[in-house]
């Protein structure tokens, strides 16, 4: 059961992230071109988006179990990813928020922008937390490999 | 020593995870709470019918005492110069007052934090600055209105209902404006405090009902100089 929680919210973390990074981009790069400003001003918003979907890829490709079968872990990175998606789309679509009809651009801005400090502590977290989940079960396999080949 | 640093490392990993955990589940169930908070109705229908009865009234008085000058019947002393001004600007006023712009709130059933923003914005626009600036607060700052009786006795007290009235929905519609940032807030607190979307609609409803008992006393004067004169 564990097993399948597991996989499942490991296929999703990616998917979310995915979907997460791509509403984020819309509504920021919306914002730059209602303020006329440059889109390269924006970017230092992305870069632990990148940074995590980098590390998931580590992750993946040297099958690091301690981040990989870290149930915790990853149901947390879903949980953070949705709540991103979450709140993205209600400044979006939620036009009971009257500033989203007020200015006429379709996005509230001004809600989106409050979350963006939450996104980045939400983001780098699980990046340090991935970090550090990376090394310990890496040092764990060496221990176990150690132990095999002195058997 | 290397393990204890890897423990504490682990440590750290699934502190840092918990605390993003207990963030993130915060932030989606408080938004959760906001979209509905937000998505509230109020069924003011029988607060509107009162309302519009009221309203119906007053427009009626103002009709009424508006009608009772007719410059090619007229034979009094005033100046008619000033009585034709006091008469359009009525009348301009009353014809914003009861359109249908403004009135359409009176049929409203259910209310949302919408109409109660779009309700603020409207009074603002149309009757605050179309109406009481635009017509009122130009009438008493004419010449020949001047010249007309007790002028300087009801000038201090229209100056002083204006003043308060123009500002008078400016913390309501960024009140509502303010309420796209979330926050918690009980049923107890918003029972006791202010309910953003009734308490709102039912301010600028007041403000309304304020700014129609301005015009009927603005025209009782004008109906007691034109028959008086």
């Amino acid at each position: 059961m564990k097993k399948i929680f597991n996989g499942l919210f490991y296929f999703f973390k990616f998917i979310l992230l995915i979907a997460a990074f791509g509403l984020t981009l819309f509504i920021l790069i919306r914002m730059n071109v209602r303020l006329e400003k440059n889109i390269m001003g924006v970017l230092p918003e992305f870069i632990p988006f990148i940074l995590l979907l980098i590390v998931f890829i580590i992750n993946m490709a040297f099958k690091q179990v301690g981040v990989t079968k870290n149930l915790f872990y990853n149901l947390t990175c879903c949980l953070a990813f949705t709540t991103i998606i979450c709140v993205a789309l209600r400044a979006i679509f939620d036009t009971n928020m009257v500033l989203n009809e007020k200015y006429g651009y379709g996005i509230d801005f001004n809600f989106f922008d409050n979350f963006i400090a939450y996104i980045k502590i939400m983001l780098y977290g699980l990046l340090i937390a991935d970090i550090l989940l990376m090394f310990r079960e890496k040092d764990k396999d060496n221990v176990k490999s150690k132990k095999l080949k002195g058997a | 020593m290397k393990k204890i640093l890897l423990d504490y490392a682990s440590a750290f990993a699934y502190t840092i995870t918990g605390l993003i955990f207990g963030l993130a589940f915060f932030l989606l169930f408080i938004n959760f709470y906001h979209m509905q908070e937000l998505n509230t109705k109020v069924d003011m229908t029988a607060y509107n019918q009162n309302n519009k009865a009221l309203v119906e009234e007053k427009l009626e008085t103002i009709r009424n005492n508006i009608n009772v000058y007719n410059q090619s019947t007229y034979n009094g002393s005033l100046n008619i110069y000033g009585l034709n001004t006091v008469q359009i600007k009525l009348q301009n006023c009353l014809e914003i007052l009861e359109s249908k712009d403004m009135m359409k709130y009176f049929e409203l059933g259910e209310v949302g934090i919408n109409d109660s923003y779009n309700f603020s914005l409207d009074f603002k626009n149309k009757i605050l600055n179309d109406c009481l600036v635009m017509q009122i607060k130009s009438l008493f700052n004419t010449d020949t209105v001047a010249t007309l009786p007790n002028f300087y006795i009801i000038k201090p007290y229209v100056d002083l209902d204006l003043d308060t009235l123009l500002g008078s929905t400016d913390y309501l519609q960024s009140n509502i404006e303010n309420s796209d940032h979330y926050y918690f807030s009980t049923d107890n607190n918003k029972t006791n405090f202010f309910d953003l979307t009734e308490d709102s609609y039912s301010s600028v409803m007041n403000n309304y009902q304020n700014s129609l008992d301005l015009m009927v006393e603005i025209s009782n004067w004008y109906r007691s100089i034109v028959i008086g004169g």
